[in-house]
């Protein structure tokens, strides 16, 4: 709980302030992740471009195993995404699982936490088997082909950082700090609160 | 993206609208605005579970992302949103009310990783404040100053207390961004001074009230209230509940603390501050209360002697924000326009030694002041200014300056 402060006391006896329950939490982290889901599904990676680069300039054996592996991508996406969502919801996890394991060997905390950000507690056991799918997938494919693959389509790896307001300006994270005029005199303590407590 | 060289207010876009037709609608327009979903947020777990820290990073990172997309906006796609969604207002609002102030008691969250998400946060909510305090981000991104005044004001985007809380909460390191945003939010809409104004009185009530859970006579409006002849013994500082002496010193604290830095930040408030007679009340309080809760903190048993220690740097901080706050507020309103010199020098001089002669009978605040911030420096600088002034007063004050320090029973270190 919030210790109490002048501006709490001011909001709530003055009346320059719009008046509402502060507590009232709109958005609850299911709505948020599903809101970033859809967000996500919209960016420019998707399932069928993926489907078509593991489908192209392979020979027929390699296009095989591929087609197994995003098979089985699928598999533990809907693992991850829930069984009552559509194919839609389903190939857009698979998308960032993909993303995700493009470049990694194993479900580090950050995968873990970036996961869990976008689909909620999850079973570990579906995100090693699409981390490992991802690896064989790459393998396949080569890791420049996907990473050049992945740099032209995910707008979040193209973030416009360099145009975001504030980049330049410098911020101090300095606070306000106890500036006491003068220590607590230990003498005062001892000799006087024996017997004056009551 | 809106055409360049016209107001934001004034500009039309033509995009496609939900039926994928295209339609042709202001740049400002609830139309425009994304369902981006901003959660509120809670501040890191002061017992550091891990599992507790875990869900702050989590809750945290929706907003530091959200924010620094917001941030990465254009200037007329920013100014939908901010306008637009309430969401994003509920996720700004909560980092206000709920941010540890450096001051709070809880101590600092033990995990690097909730340390720097915290400090993520604190960036990207300041340079959203930011950002919504800048009218004219270019020559082609900006808005109608007075359209702006009312956009932000209209809207809350900031009232008085947001004001202060972005000065307690930011103000240490960066005033100077600090006062060139409420200058321009003041100056662009002069309503601001108005609510100023209306929350001086429920300051000064905050002090009331400290005076009133401590028993004492308090010269506000509720003094004036006769009391219930059934009503119940009042606590002192010494018989209330520990608790309720931690939470008064911590209330008192935290409002010298916030007042202090927006006067510091903002001079300008000091002239609204000065007109509800606040410095006298700010005086009479610190003379009332300040010996009261000292003695209160000294002379009580605390099984937890850190804690006892950590209220006296309170109560004794606090006692300098008063202090601090007083010159602040004779700095600006007098001192300052006699050392710019100009038509009412004599006038300001007069209330200044008003002032001075007023702290006379509030002997540990004059005694303190003058430690600060020496009475007689200010009196020689006002006889540099203005040569003719009465000695005998001056003499007087002087005197009556020593005399304080001799009723306290402490010595003068200059």
């Amino acid at each position: 709980m919030s210790p109490p402060r002048l501006t709490g006391a001011l909001r709530s006896f003055s009346n320059v302030s719009k008046k509402e329950a502060i507590t009232e939490q709109l958005y609850d982290l299911k709505t948020k992740r599903l809101k970033r889901r859809q967000l996500f599904a919209r960016e420019g990676l998707t399932w069928k471009k993926i489907f078509h680069l593991c489908s192209e300039h392979q020979d027929k054996a390699d296009q095989q195993a591929a087609s197994q592996e995003l098979k089985s991508l699928l598999l533990a996406a809907k693992d991850i995404v829930g069984t009552e969502h559509g194919q839609a919801a389903i190939e857009s996890a698979a998308v960032f699982l993909f993303e995700t394991f493009h470049n990694k060997d194993h479900v580090g905390t950050e995968e873990t936490r970036a996961i869990k950000q976008m689909f909620g507690p999850f079973p570990s056991s579906a995100a090693e088997a699409s981390c490992a799918c991802v690896a064989r997938l790459v393998a396949l494919l080569g890791d420049s082909r996907v990473e050049n693959f992945i740099q032209t389509l995910c707008s979040r790896h193209n973030p416009q950082r360099s145009s975001a307001f504030g980049r330049n300006i410098a911020f101090s994270h300095d606070c306000y700090a106890l500036d006491p005029l003068e220590d607590l005199p230990c003498s005062g303590i001892h000799e006087e609160n024996a017997s004056l407590d009551f | 993206m809106a055409c360049a060289r016209v107001p934001l207010d004034e500009q039309q876009v033509t995009e496609p609208g939900p039926l994928g037709k295209e339609h042709t609608l202001p740049a400002l327009h609830p139309a425009r605005k994304e369902e981006r979903c901003f959660v509120p947020y809670k501040p890191p777990p002061e017992d550091g579970s891990p599992a507790e820290a875990e869900e702050f990073l989590e809750h945290a990172k929706f907003i530091t992302e959200d924010l620094d997309w917001l941030l990465a906006l254009p200037h007329d796609k920013f100014w939908c949103q901010v306008v637009f969604d309430d969401s994003l207002q509920r996720c700004l609002d909560s980092y206000l009310h709920h941010a540890p102030r450096g001051l709070d008691l809880a101590a600092l969250p033990s995990s690097p990783a909730v340390v720097d998400m915290q400090r993520c946060v604190h960036r990207a909510v300041f340079l959203t404040f930011l950002r919504m305090a800048t009218h004219k981000e270019s020559k082609e991104s900006f808005l109608t100053p007075a359209v702006f005044g009312e956009i932000i004001y209209e809207n809350f985007l900031f009232d008085i207390p947001k004001i202060l809380d972005l000065c307690v909460l930011f103000g240490k390191g960066n005033s100077q961004l600090l006062n060139k945003m409420i200058e321009n939010i003041f100056t662009q809409q002069p309503s601001y001074y108005v609510d100023l104004d209306e929350t001086v009185p429920t300051v000064l009530q905050v002090f009331d009230t400290i005076l009133g859970k401590c028993g004492l006579y308090c010269e506000g409006a509720a003094a004036m209230e006769p009391m219930k002849l059934n009503s119940q013994k009042q606590h002192t500082a010494m018989t209330m509940s520990q608790q309720d002496l931690v939470d008064l010193v911590l209330y008192l604290c935290d409002s010298t603390t916030t007042i202090h830095a927006f006067l510091d930040i903002f001079p300008a408030a000091c002239s609204s501050f000065h007109s509800h007679g606040f410095l006298s009340r700010l005086t009479s309080f610190y003379e009332t209360a300040v010996p009261d809760l000292e003695s209160a903190v000294r002379k009580r048993n605390f099984d937890d002697k850190g804690l006892q220690e950590d209220l006296w740097k309170r109560l004794s901080h606090s006692c300098r924000k008063i202090v601090e706050m007083a010159h602040l507020l004779l700095h600006h309103t007098c001192l300052q326009p006699i050392l710019e010199g100009g038509e009412n020098m004599q006038t300001f001089a007069e209330e200044l030694l008003q002032h001075f002669t007023s702290f006379l009978p509030e002997k540990r605040f004059l005694s303190d002041y003058d430690e600060q911030f020496s009475i007689a420096d200010d009196i020689s600088l006002l006889q540099q200014a203005l040569p003719l002034i009465d000695e005998t007063r001056t003499s007087y004050l002087l005197r009556g300056v020593e005399s304080a320090w001799d009723s306290v029973g402490r010595r003068r270190p200059h």
